[in-house]
């Protein structure tokens, strides 16, 4: 009898946990559902609470486009975006192996520094890395500053990632190939990058998101609206007053678009690479 | 033996010196991206120095003194980024452990729940405060639409100094989708039996929350109380974008980031940025410390050490 009451209590538990995710995953849908039906709507009808538009006007995305230069500021994010994550990925690849699988005297204080600066916000050294880009070498208004950067094992972060999965790698594996006269980039290349494929599609999108998220350092390093990015374009809705909210929603909807397909193809590694960085440490 | 021992430390040198190639962005970004910049930082804190300065000038400490005494914004700014940032940690932490035992539980479509609470996360950070920009709106916001419908005056949530700050922490917790996800995973490796000999002792959900759960998680919750601290005290985009535009700006948006932008960006004062970002640098360093040296009496490892 204890058993069967407790199974009834589980059971209800069970169904009021659902309950409540079901309500709070309404909750959390909610602004984005708010944001989309608002951008097909007149101003005066925003401010209103009906929930759905009385009249869908798609227009209103033809009208932001004439504001908003969307296809523009788009290539302009690729422009920064592609090098980054490629570059960014492959050279964390390397970083990452020679940590794991090559010795030298010191590799563990190297490794130390590498993974120190993690505690180091990078908002810290913001000025010098600006005096140094704009004034030093003189790449104000270009993308350098934001793609250079990546060039460096895309962060120690994605370093570190793609080290802890060589690791669990088991070292016969290269052995072996090692005796069949593969050199080491050929071992990295044909052993171990299939067998962590996983982790470095992770590091990709983490590159991907890094400067899909970046507002910062796109206002600070770029000025001239001809090479603005998504993010400083959605910036000049916000900076005048009386904003246009239809155009700027529509905007906003536009912009929400390329990551959310992104999303859809990565769902699975973007889902494992956010357990690998809160359960790796 | 001898022949084949030289022949390994000739195979370790060819390897030790390929390590170093491989190594080389990383020499090259922790140097002149991470290490230098640091040193430059502090350094350049103790010159007075301003875009149409051609040469810095040396002035010790006159940057720290004029910080600490003369700036009227750097007292408001340390207040309202840590009380952001704590706020924000505390709330998004809490709610993305409910959230994470609530989708432990036996209920259907539970992948699709968890990649709908994650959707928030994924949106770039400029369209999440556009979006909320409008919906805190006082004139076409719908909490004001709500508030009105119900006959109380409208608010306005990203002005009004009372409520900047828990409105903006509302909008992070929204984006914190990601901690739910790494918090289920924690709790999907917590071993049935524990649960199971405790039920059997009697204890009920509270009591395996407290005395399971919350022991075995805590090295999680550790790091990512840790990370998000570190994150959130970094705030700065709200700032950017709802107070970017004015320059007498309200207290409640000088976040210390948004203090060093302005005075490194808008005011041209590199040198005083640099002396803001080495006291925010010190200020995170003492938070992580306070954190590392108080996680012994409560981080539980498995395996039985404390």
């Amino acid at each position: 009898m204890t058993i069967k009451s407790r199974k009834r209590r589980e059971r209800l538990g069970d169904a009021i946990s659902f309950t409540l995710v079901c309500v709070f995953v309404i909750l959390v849908l909610f602004p984005l559902w708010w944001i989309f039906r608002s951008s097909l709507m007149t101003n005066p009808e925003i401010g209103s609470l009906s929930f759905f538009p009385g009249r869908w006007i798609f227009d209103n995305y033809a009208a932001a486009l004439e504001v908003f230069d969307y296809f523009r500021y788009l290539k302009n994010t690729m422009t920064i975006l592609i090098p980054c994550v490629v570059f960014g990925t492959i050279t964390a690849v390397m970083c990452g192996y020679s940590f794991a699988r090559l010795y030298f005297r010191g590799r563990s204080f190297v490794f130390g520094l590498c993974i120190s600066s993690l505690l180091l916000p990078p908002i810290v050294t913001l000025i010098p890395l600006y005096i140094g880009w704009v004034r030093f070498l003189g790449l104000g208004d270009t993308y350098w500053p934001l793609i250079l950067p990546y060039l460096t094992g895309g962060g120690a972060f994605n370093i570190f990632l793609v080290r802890q999965f060589i690791m669990t790698v088991p070292k016969e594996l290269d052995e072996a190939a090692k005796i069949d006269g593969a050199g080491t980039l050929r071992i990295l290349v044909q052993v171990l990058v299939p067998s962590i494929l996983p982790a470095i599609i992770v590091v990709a999108l983490f590159i991907f998101i890094g400067i899909w998220n970046d507002v910062l350092l796109q206002t600070v390093y770029i000025s001239d609206v001809n090479d603005y990015t998504i993010a400083l374009g959605l910036k000049r809705f916000s900076g005048s007053y009386g904003t246009d909210w239809k155009l700027a929603m529509a905007s906003t909807v536009l912009s929400i678009l390329p990551g959310v397909f992104v999303y859809l193809i990565g769902q699975r590694y973007f889902v494992e690479g956010i357990v690998m960085t809160g359960l790796k440490n | 033996m001898g022949k084949a021992s030289i022949k390994r430390s000739k195979l370790a040198r060819y390897e030790a010196r390929l390590a170093k190639i491989y190594l080389i962005p990383a020499f090259l970004g922790l140097t002149f991206l991470t290490y230098l910049p640091l040193l430059s930082v502090f350094a350049l804190s103790l010159f007075k120095w301003t875009a149409i300065m051609p040469k810095p000038l040396f002035i010790g400490l006159g940057n720290y003194i004029r910080l600490f005494s003369k700036d009227m914004f750097f007292w408001t700014s340390l207040k309202v980024t840590i009380q952001y940032a704590v706020l924000t940690v505390v709330l998004s932490i809490a709610y993305s452990m409910s959230m994470a035992l609530l989708l432990n539980r036996k209920i259907p479509a539970r992948g699709f729940f968890r990649a709908m609470f994650y959707v928030p996360y994924i949106i770039p950070a400029m369209a999440v405060y556009m979006s909320w920009g409008l919906l805190y709106n006082k004139d076409f916001g719908v909490f004001n639409a709500l508030l009105a419908q119900f006959g109380f005056a409208r608010i306005a949530f990203l002005v009004d100094s009372k409520y900047i700050i828990p409105s903006l922490a509302v909008i992070a917790v929204w984006t914190s989708g990601n901690l739910i996800v790494i918090f289920q995973a924690g709790l999907g490796s917590v071993p049935r039996v524990y649960y199971e000999a405790a039920e059997i002792d009697g204890a009920n959900f509270w009591m395996r929350f407290i005395h399971i759960t919350l022991p075995i998680m805590s090295p999680i919750i550790f790091y990512n109380l840790l990370m998000s601290l570190i994150a959130n005290m970094q705030v700065v985009v709200p700032s950017l974008i709802y107070a970017g535009s004015n320059r007498t700006t309200y207290p409640e948006y000088t976040f210390m980031s948004f203090l060093m932008y302005r005075s490194g960006f808008i005011n041209n004062e590199f040198s005083y940025a640099s002396a803001i970002s080495f006291v925010f640098f010190a200020l995170i360093g003492a938070f992580t410390l306070v954190l590392f040296s108080t996680s012994r009496s409560w981080l539980f490892y498995e395996g039985g050490d404390k």
